[in-house]
């Protein structure tokens, strides 16, 4: 009887999985692709392609039952049994040399999709004609900001991510005497003036006072943004001061004080500060004459940065971005009569990785698929040759070609 | 052996190529010059040069693609007296332009509009019959109502609306157009461009002229000295001071058409071509090389070459093979010369690689079909392989042409898009991985038509089915570089290198499926009749990728939205799964069951007792 390590070894490098791995991929690109539809990109993709398993809602029910591999399975079980195949069957020679290229590649570009997938981060730079920015906004993420304005000539920024104030009762921010207490969090949210009639708002302070917020399922879709909201009690050394709505679908400046510092309390798109700064100089959008089609998109930057002693312009543009310590600027949207420019901003350690898997992997095919064609072509030769011999020693006939 | 007896059996042995020749001979007629138009020289007027969707361009495409959207051809026959003493006449895409641009009244009465939808012309109180061409004189009295229900149909998702709903929002669009173009020149009620010279300056004249820059569809005026850009009639029209002597020849050329005086109409047209080529020598030479590629119609010429191949070659399977089918492979041949003439006059006319469009992606899939299939065909001379070309060049210049409906098939490019190196790369490796999963499609359906026939020996099979499997491997090769390609274009533009953005799944499950076939076969998964089997499911998937990912109206690719072409997507796609059955059927089922026939060998069934 064959031992279980050894039947787990057949199924690891069997050919039938690899087959059942590349067809459950097919159809979960079918069904991604067709959800996107209704959940918009990132929505499917995070179900159908990140995911270790597709959970089916069940109607009715709290429940939720897998129905499916996630992508991210397929391609963790491909990897594992490209590899094991490849220890186990293939042999060192030139015949199979072709494939050991091609596969070689394949085990480097999956390797790249998860590196991607876990640690690519995409944020956004919005900027007007003349401004300077040194931060980038997560498009998606919200973060809830404590400003310390005390001080005229700068601001310090103290800031927690909005997801972490779900489920949580207090949060102490780090770096200041505050903490807050949450009385309510909404990922996504709509907010209207309260009507007469309606009963107190959980707000005690600020525009929250007079603000009704509806709770709404939150959004994937590319198009769209969450409103998020929360109502934070801050305290101070066990002292309330009041209750504050935050969201970012509030434009007003809130503040209070104490002891002796003033701060401003807000929910905004998550940031990053950059040891750097930029300055938009010039954006240009050109259309053809005539017509509306856009002809060219640019942005003419000024990067400050005083750690490495640099000052100088960029230009960016379509497919010319600028890649500037481990972070990628590319020209993604604009605005305001053409005076914001809207770079997406991309963070991706394994930018690199498909690049060196995609030469690789046709580098292999070329080689395995230029023996084969070798070989169906003398072996054609051959049954030429035999059936021209074979003519011969029949009656002598004219072949018409 | 005697001269003629010589320079027969050298014919004889070389049929293919002169066949071929004399095919090409027959098609260079295309390229004479028509003569004038009662004696008007409306080719010259064809010729000149314009602005357009922000690329120059001779006003004959602007003719045709016009006359394409808002009739479906690109002439029509016109009785303009009913049954009277004149005969019905052909009226070519220039003449009918320039009724529109100068003589509005008449062009009105022309049936230049194709209404399918009953439920349009019910809109409009007719009733559905074998007459579908209706002149703008017969739709003015609706117009408002048209516009109402297009609004209403503009103002939800493409997707959400109905047949109805596309079919007069369609209909409101080329209305448009067709009221643009009589506003381009000079005002619509037809007075003349003298009449809008005349009144320049006046209240009346300038609300007239801001009618025309509004509507002004194409820019007839090259840029003037210090290179001010293209301007319209309007632009021109500004002002009291002197009259711009190109808008002197303009108004020229308006009182020719108008007064249907050809001396001065050809004057004042010879006058517009000096001014454009001494001031702008080189467009002036370029409006003229598209000119001839109109009027070459070269992907028109191809598919009826592609279809006379065809024809050959069933008759050869009837008759006298040895003659007939190198006769088949010589017309292919040509088509496939017309074809590749074609696709190189386009690039050059862009200056772009191949593939910028949906359009000229169905031009390319079928020239590389056709390539891959004489390449077959030369390698193993049986016939199959002008089979396998013939369909292909026929099948993607016939998708090519129901393309063209939707305008100018060589739009300038979107900024994003605007880079030769990844057109000429990802796109071009990515149509050819098209192509390929096609071709060996195509060479499938064969092997399953002539296994469920029985007409094939064991050998012609084995042939195929090596075919078949050449062609996955070039076809995995090129849609994975394609693929790959595009991701790194991609990463370059948006960032990121994989973004599951629809077209890019598309491509992605062609990879796959051509990946699973080739190891399916080196597994010993599947024998020949599998391999055929998925062969052909490539054609479903590659056509969902074409062309489905564009009917969800989704993503980045989203370019060339058709909601027409889902029902025949749909029946393609059922057809080839009917194919897909007809693998799995014993040959020769309808026939009683023979003796000693294996299903699946391919051998010729014994016939019925």
């Amino acid at each position: 009887m064959k031992r279980f390590s050894d039947l787990v070894w057949d199924v690891i490098t069997s050919l039938k999985l690899t087959i059942a791995c590349l067809l459950t991929l097919m159809v979960l690109v079918v069904a991604c692709t067709i959800a996107q539809v209704y959940l918009g990109t990132w929505g499917a993709v995070e179900i159908f392609m990140y995911r270790w398993l597709v959970w089916l809602h069940l109607p009715g029910t709290d429940w939720s039952i897998p129905v499916l591999p996630g992508g991210a399975l397929v391609f963790a079980v491909l990897l594992a049994n490209l590899i094991a195949a490849q220890v186990r069957r293939l042999e060192w020679s030139w015949k199979k040399s072709g494939i050991w290229i091609a596969h070689l590649g394949l085990v480097l570009l999956i390797t790249g999709g998860f590196v991607t997938s876990r640690a690519q981060r995409e944020t956004q730079l919005a900027i007007e004609e003349g401004q300077t920015v040194n931060f980038v906004e997560s498009p998606r993420e919200m973060e809830l900001a404590l400003i310390d304005r005390t001080d005229p000539a700068y601001d310090d920024v103290y800031s927690i991510p909005a997801l972490s104030l779900a489920g949580r009762d207090a949060v102490a921010i780090p770096g200041t005497p505050v903490v807050l207490r949450v009385r309510g969090y909404f990922r996504n949210c709509d907010l209207s003036p309260r009507q007469e009639g309606e009963g107190p708002s959980l707000a005690t302070q600020g525009v929250g006072v007079t603000t009704t917020v509806v709770p709404q399922p939150p959004v994937s879709r590319d198009e769209e943004i969450n409103r998020s909201a929360a109502f934070v009690e801050p305290l101070v050394a066990g002292q309330s001061m009041g209750t504050w709505l935050v969201s970012n679908g509030l434009g007003k400046d809130q503040a209070f004080s104490a002891g002796g510092r003033t701060y401003s309390i807000l929910m905004r798109n998550l940031r990053e500060y950059l040891p750097y700064a930029v300055t938009l100089k010039r954006f240009r959008h050109d259309v053809y004459q005539g017509t509306d089609i856009p002809l060219n998109f640019s942005s003419l930057v000024r990067i400050d940065n005083p750690s490495r002693g640099e000052s100088r312009d960029v230009l960016i543009y379509m497919n010319q971005p600028l890649r500037y310590e481990g972070k990628t600027f590319y020209q993604a949207s604009f605005g305001k009569n053409d005076t914001l420019s809207v770079l997406q901003v991309v963070q991706n350690p394994g930018w690199l990785m498909p690049y060196i898997a995609c030469v690789l992997v046709v580098l292999g095919l070329l080689v395995q698929f230029g023996i084969s064609f070798r070989r169906a072509m003398l072996a054609q030769v051959a049954r030429d040759s035999a059936a021209e011999e074979a003519a011969k020693a029949a009656a002598p006939r004219k072949v018409w070609r | 052996m005697t001269t003629i007896g010589k320079a027969l059996a050298w014919t004889r042995a070389h049929l293919a190529w002169v066949v071929c020749a004399f095919a090409l001979l027959v098609a260079a007629t295309a390229l004479r010059t028509p003569g004038p138009v009662r004696g008007f020289d409306v080719v010259g007027f064809g010729k000149l040069p314009v602005l357009e969707g922000g690329r120059v361009k001779p006003a004959d495409s602007i003719a045709r693609n016009a006359l394409l959207m808002i009739r479906g051809q690109q002439t029509f026959a016109y009785d303009p007296d009913g049954d009277g003493p004149e005969r019905p006449r052909t009226i070519g895409a220039d003449e009918w332009l320039l009724d529109v641009l100068f003589r509005p009244p008449v062009a009105d009465r022309q049936p230049a509009f194709v209404i399918n939808d009953p439920d349009v012309l019910g809109l409009m109180g007719m009733q559905q019959s074998s007459n579908r061409y209706f002149s703008f004189q017969q739709i003015g009295p609706y117009i408002e109502e048209i516009q109402k229900q297009a609004m209403a149909a503009e103002a939800k998702d493409a997707k959400q609306r109905t047949r109805f709903e596309s079919a007069v929002l369609n209909l409101f669009q080329r209305v448009l157009l067709y009221h643009r173009l009589r506003n381009t020149v000079q005002y619509f009620d037809g007075q003349g461009l003298v009449m809008e010279v005349g009144l320049r300056g006046t209240p009346a004249g300038e609300a007239r002229r801001a009618e025309m820059a509004q509507y002004a569809y194409f820019r007839p005026l090259l840029p003037a000295q210090g290179d001010a850009g293209w301007r319209t009639i309007a632009e021109a029209l500004r002002g009291t001071g002197p009259v711009d002597p190109v808008l002197a020849h303009w108004a020229r050329l308006s009182l020719g058409w108008t007064l249907q005086d050809p001396k001065n109409f050809n004057g004042a047209l010879s006058a517009l071509q000096v001014d454009a080529s001494s001031l702008r020598p080189d467009l002036a030479r370029h409006a003229e090389d598209e000119w001839l590629f109109n009027l070459a119609q070269p992907f028109y010429l191809g598919m009826v070459v592609y279809v006379l191949a065809l024809l050959v070659l069933f008759a050869s399977w009837l008759w006298r093979p040895e003659i007939l089918r190198p006769v088949a492979f010589g017309f292919l041949l040509a088509g496939f010369v017309v074809h590749t003439a074609g696709l190189t006059s386009r690039i050059f006319l862009q200056g772009r690689p191949p593939v910028t469009n949906l359009y000229s992606s169905a031009v390319f899939v079928g020239w590389v079909g056709v390539l891959v299939a004489v390449i077959l065909e030369r390698l193993y001379r049986k016939g199959f392989g002008t089979l396998v070309a013939g369909a292909a060049g026929f099948a993607t210049l016939l998708i090519a042409h129901h393309l063209s409906l939707d305008g100018d098939t060589m739009e300038m490019m979107r900024a994003v898009l605007d880079s030769n190196f990844w057109l000429a790369t990802h796109v071009v490796a990515i149509t050819v991985g098209y192509g390929g999963t096609y071709v060996a499609g195509l060479i499938a359906i064969v092997w399953i038509a002539m296994r469920l026939f029985g007409t094939a020996d064991a050998d012609s099979m084995k042939t195929l089915s090596r075919m078949a499997y050449g062609v996955v491997c070039f076809s995995v090769l090129f849609s994975f570089l394609g693929t790959v390609l595009g991701g790194i274009w991609a990463d370059q533009s948006w960032g990121r290198f994989w973004g599951w953005d629809p077209k890019e799944n598309g491509a992605l499950l062609i990879v796959l499926w051509n990946a699973v076939i080739l190891h399916a076969r080196w597994g010993g998964f599947a024998r020949d009749r599998g391999i055929m089997a998925m062969a052909v499911f490539g054609n479903v998937i590659t056509s969902l990728s074409w062309f489905g990912v564009n009917m969800l109206g989704i993503g980045l690719h989203s370019y060339g939205f058709m909601d027409e072409a889902v029902w025949a997507l749909l029946l393609f796609s059922l057809t080839q799964v009917a194919v897909i059955v007809a693998a799995y059927v014993r040959p020769r089922f309808w026939a009683a069951r023979p003796t000693g026939d294996e299903p699946g060998s391919g051998r010729r069934a014994s016939s019925p007792a």
